[in-house]
């Protein structure tokens, strides 16, 4: 287009480059930033939360596992405890009689492996079980000595001379008007206890079982092997009652395993649970997930928005940039119009003076001439005369268009069909386009309205537009006129060649005065300056396209009717 | 028929005795005069059919003159002359009543039509009254 060197220049293009460029980055980190923050936030926060809730939930499991083994130890306890109220010693050193309650305890409780009564001098006198053990001295035996310290007391697990981990209940009794004791002990198998354990449910956990003080297992560890096996990362819970929480290894994906450790009342044993962090839980997967697809969902949406935006808003400051220069230049090519309108008024009218002088000097002599008898030179001063007169011709040419180009002209409207008009144009034309082989097409659009405006002054424009198009394809060519409405109020004539086109550097300047590319004296570089005034001042536009050996179109816009005053003022 | 009295008022006297000597050979009567006074003097003594006017003049405007002519003379026929290429003055001179204007350097043959065809109107007018 006309103005198509607007904004070629690498600085203006890489200005607006970097402009976008921070536009878009600083609008993305302002629309990000913030959301980004307070998913950080958000996520540190709800880390916290379920890191303290899932200590919390292990510390309650720990709570209620106590609770249901304590409740188990009692009724064994109690089973004990009554047994040695409801039968004196003497009963039960009869066998018959201990084996007998043996076979019932053992129908009713399970676990438990055998019974034995132990008289003051630490000598199993009764014992009803599975293995031979009656008349088994304790005496030395450590819980024998800590039994008598005590009423009731409950053992660490061992092996003892059954070989198989259990732990035992007594219950220490006097006999009755001395001041001895005898002891009631039953020994219980620790699936009695491993049972226990299994029904404390507790999500992921990874391990459940008892250890007494020193950290020797009491059950069955699935991390750390059998039991009476030593557990390593044992720690006494101190004077806590409710229990403690130790972390006992974390790495840096936040891996870490949680241990709970409670006492168990009056038992020499800890229950631990160990159990994996949440962060390994499915409801922090999920979270992680959410959290990750809103980010980029997020990222996402915003990119696309900023682009958008950006690039909306740097077209706008663009076209308007591209219009102020459009305005810019048009208004200095109207003014250099005007300036030198008015040098070529002044030079015309100075040189249109002599120029009538010789012409009717010249015509004079041509008519005394022809008044004259034949004389040896006649023939060579009438042709000298001719001559003349041909260069005033041609002076006069010059100076009427310069004229022309300058002068105030009133523009006279009327309602003219622009097709019609275009037909008439070509009619002038039609001979010398023939000599020069060149075809015009027509492709008009008969539903064309008809506009408002001057009709020499089109006639003018048009074939100033022809006409160069003529001279610029020489001979053998095409051209192609071409007539629509290009909007409510406009209406478009385009005038296409196959001529040799225009290099970006002479369309810059083909508007220009004086401005030809024609040999000198051919053209006077004013044809299409005027063009240009003329459709300015009837309201319209002119622009221009070309390409080099592929062709030029002239497109010229039209008001269909003329809004301002036309012709007021001309350059 | 009578000559066609023409008067030609043009400061530049080359041009304006050029064309009157080549009216004359064409069987005109033409008087030159080089100033708008002149002009108006040469009037009072005797009337021409058509007067050749220029439009710029040191002493007075060809438009003044017109106007003097036709409050004068309304049956004259003036054609106005310009080198100027305003035919805004042009035209404010029809709107005075000059017959047509024509533009420095004019075509000696359309400057002869021209009169011939004032003359005829002038010829009508009267013969009308």
């Amino acid at each position: 287009m006309f103005f198509f060197d607007f904004f070629q220049g690498a600085d203006r293009q890489g200005g607006y480059m970097s402009f976008r460029i921070a536009l878009f980055l600083s609008m993305v980190a302002i629309s990000l930033v913030p959301g980004y923050v307070i998913n950080g936030l958000t996520y540190g926060e709800y880390k916290k939360l379920l890191k303290s809730d899932e200590r919390d939930q292990l510390l309650w499991s720990a709570q209620g596992g106590k609770k249901s083994l304590e409740v188990c130890v009692e009724e064994c306890k109690s089973v004990v405890r009554f047994i040695s109220m409801d039968y004196t010693f003497e009963e039960l050193l009869d066998q018959d009689v201990a084996s007998e309650l043996f076979a019932r305890i053992r129908a009713e409780y399970e676990g438990i492996v055998d019974l034995g009564v132990i008289d003051s001098d630490g000598i199993q006198r009764t014992y009803a079980g599975p293995y031979r053990l009656r008349g088994y001295d304790y005496s030395e035996q450590d819980w024998y000595h800590k039994i008598l310290a005590r009423r009731m007391y409950v053992s660490n697990v061992f092996m003892g001379y059954r070989k198989v981990p259990h732990f035992v209940i007594a219950v220490t009794n006097k006999l009755p008007d001395k001041e001895e004791y005898w002891v009631l002990r039953v020994t219980i198998d620790v699936k009695k206890l491993e049972d226990a354990i299994s029904g404390i449910a507790v999500k992921e956990v990874r391990d459940i079982f008892l250890v007494d003080e020193d950290g020797v297992l009491q059950t069955a560890s699935t991390l750390h092997g059998k039991v009476l096996g030593q557990y390593p990362n044992f720690s006494l819970p101190g004077s806590k009652k409710d229990g403690v929480i130790t972390v006992l290894e974390e790495s840096k994906g936040g891996h870490e395993m949680l241990q709970a450790t409670i006492a168990v009342e009056d038992t020499p044993w800890f229950l631990v649970l160990v159990k994996e962090g949440y962060v390994h839980g499915k409801e922090w997967e999920t979270f992680l997930r959410r959290l990750r697809i809103l980010f980029v969902i997020s990222f996402v949406v915003v990119l696309v928005v900023v682009y958008q935006l950006v690039n909306s808003l740097t077209d706008r400051l663009m076209d308007a940039e591209q219009k102020r220069q459009a305005i810019l230049t048009e208004v200095e090519h109207s003014s250099k119009l005007a300036s030198v309108g008015r040098l070529a008024a002044g030079v015309a009218h100075e040189i249109n003076n002599p120029l009538a002088v010789i012409n009717q000097k010249a015509g004079l002599m041509s008519d005394l001439l022809e008044l004259s008898d034949d004389f040896g030179q006649k023939e060579k001063f009438q042709k000298s005369i001719d001559g003349i007169q041909g260069g005033v011709e041609r002076c006069k040419k010059i100076t009427h268009r310069l004229l022309g180009f300058a002068r105030r002209m009133d523009v006279s409207l009327e309602q003219i069909d622009i097709n019609d008009l275009l037909r008439e144009v070509l009619g002038f034309l039609e001979k010398e386009a023939l000599y020069s082989r060149i075809d015009i097409d027509l492709s008009l659009d008969e539903a064309l309205p008809a506009i408002v405006s001057d009709r020499g002054q089109l006639q003018q424009i048009f074939l100033n537009i022809l006409n160069n198009g003529i001279d610029a394809i020489g001979h053998d060519g095409a051209m192609l006129l071409e007539t629509r409405q290009s909007g409510p109020e406009m209406i478009e004539v385009l005038i296409k060649d196959n001529g040799p086109g225009m290099t970006p550097d002479v369309m810059r300047h083909v508007f220009d005065p004086f401005f030809t590319t024609k040999n000198a004296g051919e053209g006077t570089g004013l044809g299409l300056s005027i063009t240009y005034g003329l459709v300015k001042k009837l309201g319209g536009t002119i622009e221009i396209d070309s390409e080099v050996d592929v062709g030029t179109v002239f497109t010229v816009s039209l008001p269909l009717e003329q809004t301002h005053e036309a012709g007021e003022e001309n350059g | 028929m009578d000559k066609i009295k023409v008067l030609i008022v043009d400061d530049e006297v080359e041009f304006a005795t050029a064309v009157a000597e080549r009216l004359e050979i064409r069987n005109f009567f033409a008087e030159v005069v080089d100033c708008g006074r002149d002009a108006l003097l040469s009037l009072e003594s005797s009337v021409p059919d058509i007067v050749l006017l220029d439009l710029k003049m040191p002493d007075m405007s060809g438009l003044e003159v017109l106007k003097k002519i036709k409050e004068m003379h309304p049956e004259v026929e003036v054609i106005m002359l310009t080198g100027h290429g305003s035919a805004a003055s042009g035209l404010s001179g029809k709107e005075l009543g000059a017959f047509d204007y024509m533009m420095k350097p004019v075509d000696f043959g359309e400057l002869v039509e021209t009169i011939k065809l004032a003359y005829k109107k002038q010829q009508r007018a009267t013969t009308a009254d």
